[in-house]
């Protein structure tokens, strides 16, 4: 191995999050396309924005595994064997491609704790990015700002609104209805409940 | 059994080599990052599918029993591997085998993607059926390459499948000490408007 395992895991890292990125767009597309959540879609329409979504997240895995062809990594040509202790820098062969990814940990690869602190970041992004287009395309196709707090909230308002207009309503719901919420659920609560425990003690 | 599944690890894997489309498949799925991502984007799915507030509030918190299953099968398979320790099928057969994956470096059972699958496909298959069986579809394929590749046994991907179902059990219960804080972090969601 002729190169910085944490270097080779930088480059995993940042191939990662574009991965993760893309794949949770799409699939989120997919999603609020079948559910009706008009705030997040990235186009006007239903079709277009499952047939987006299905694309993103096709674009995701292709991208993701065809890299190694133009991007160097610990993937050279010739030097992808299964065992990732022997690769050298530099890119993939066609042939190889398959295989290039298929990097240990300790040679360089992304162990799952890695990968689960880089997946939420890329969804969460694919949501920011979700509600900003949403919310573009509500300026532009002129949709009203929501007014009574009885409304519904959250994704359920998405479905006429965009983000931005929904926040304050979902955010003022929250704050009135989280106390009567608590105590109705903690009432309910089993016996061993950590918190009806907790607050049984509190209050004798 | 240890001959029996040898010899039935050694004839998976011997069919590995004959069609290069098929090998370059199983490599690409036994990979660390494509499989797993499925999963993720399972859960992801799942937190924006439902169709009412009431089915979406079920599907959300399956999607935090499943993030919390996956993470805690992890923790099952670290506590196995401190107690049991098996070679990888290429330490007893190495010269037997065509490896198609790197040689990781924990014991073998169980096999921890496996258990990391049918974690999350329990949660999906608890409120939603269909998605359900098409993640435990997916959770056997991963085992099956991990299989194919020649890294686990048969037991450790069955073992890794029992482990996942039985870590979502115990998950759901874990929630019943915890609530009433799933449910209002699921409200909390709700109030920044991304639930």
């Amino acid at each position: 191995m002729m190169f910085d395992p944490t270097t080779a895991r930088a480059l995993m890292e940042s191939h990662y999050l574009v991965f993760a990125f893309l794949a949770s767009l799409g699939t989120m597309q997919i999603t609020v396309s079948i559910s009706g959540i008009r705030g997040l879609w990235l186009t006007p329409n239903k079709l277009g924005t499952r047939s987006l979504g299905v694309a993103l997240l096709a674009t995701a895995i292709i991208f993701f595994f065809a890299q190694p062809l133009w991007v160097e990594g610990p993937w050279a040509e010739g030097s992808v064997e299964a065992d990732s202790a022997t690769r050298l820098w530099g890119t993939a062969s066609l042939d190889e491609l398959a295989a290039a990814r298929n990097v240990n940990d300790i040679h360089g690869g992304m162990a799952g704790t890695n990968q689960a602190i880089w997946f939420p970041i890329g969804a969460a992004l694919a949501f920011a990015v979700s509600a900003f287009v949403g919310f573009v395309t509500s300026k532009v196709s002129g949709s009203k700002p929501l007014t009574s707090d009885d409304e519904p909230v959250g994704l359920e308002a998405l479905k006429s609104r965009n983000y931005f207009e929904i926040l304050p309503a979902s955010w003022r719901s929250f704050r009135s209805e989280i106390a009567v919420y608590w105590r109705i659920r903690l009432a309910g609560a089993d016996g061993f409940s950590i918190f009806r425990i907790l607050f049984r003690r509190n209050s004798g | 059994m240890n001959e029996f599944e040898s010899h039935i690890l050694i004839w998976l894997n011997g069919l590995s080599g004959n069609v290069k489309l098929f090998d370059d498949f199983m490599r690409i799925v036994a990979s660390d990052y494509l499989m797993p991502l499925m999963f993720s984007m399972a859960l992801l799915a799942l937190w924006f599918l439902g169709k009412t507030p009431a089915q979406r509030f079920e599907y959300q918190l399956a999607t935090i029993m499943g993030a919390s299953a996956l993470g805690l099968s992890n923790i099952a398979v670290w506590l196995f591997n401190i107690t049991i320790t098996r070679d990888r099928p290429f330490v007893d057969y190495g010269d037997q085998l065509n490896l198609l994956f790197y040689p990781p470096t924990d014991p073998s059972f169980p096999a921890n993607p496996v258990a990391v699958g049918f974690a999350a496909s329990m949660a999906i298959w608890k409120v939603n059926r269909t998605f359900g069986w098409w993640m435990f579809g997916l959770s056997a394929l991963f085992g099956f390459s991990r299989l194919y590749a020649g890294v686990f046994y048969p037991t450790d991907v069955i073992g890794g499948a029992l482990v996942g179902i039985a870590v979502y059990g115990f998950t759901t219960y874990l929630r019943r000490f915890l609530e009433p804080l799933v449910g209002s972090f699921v409200r909390l969601m709700r109030g920044l408007g991304v639930a």
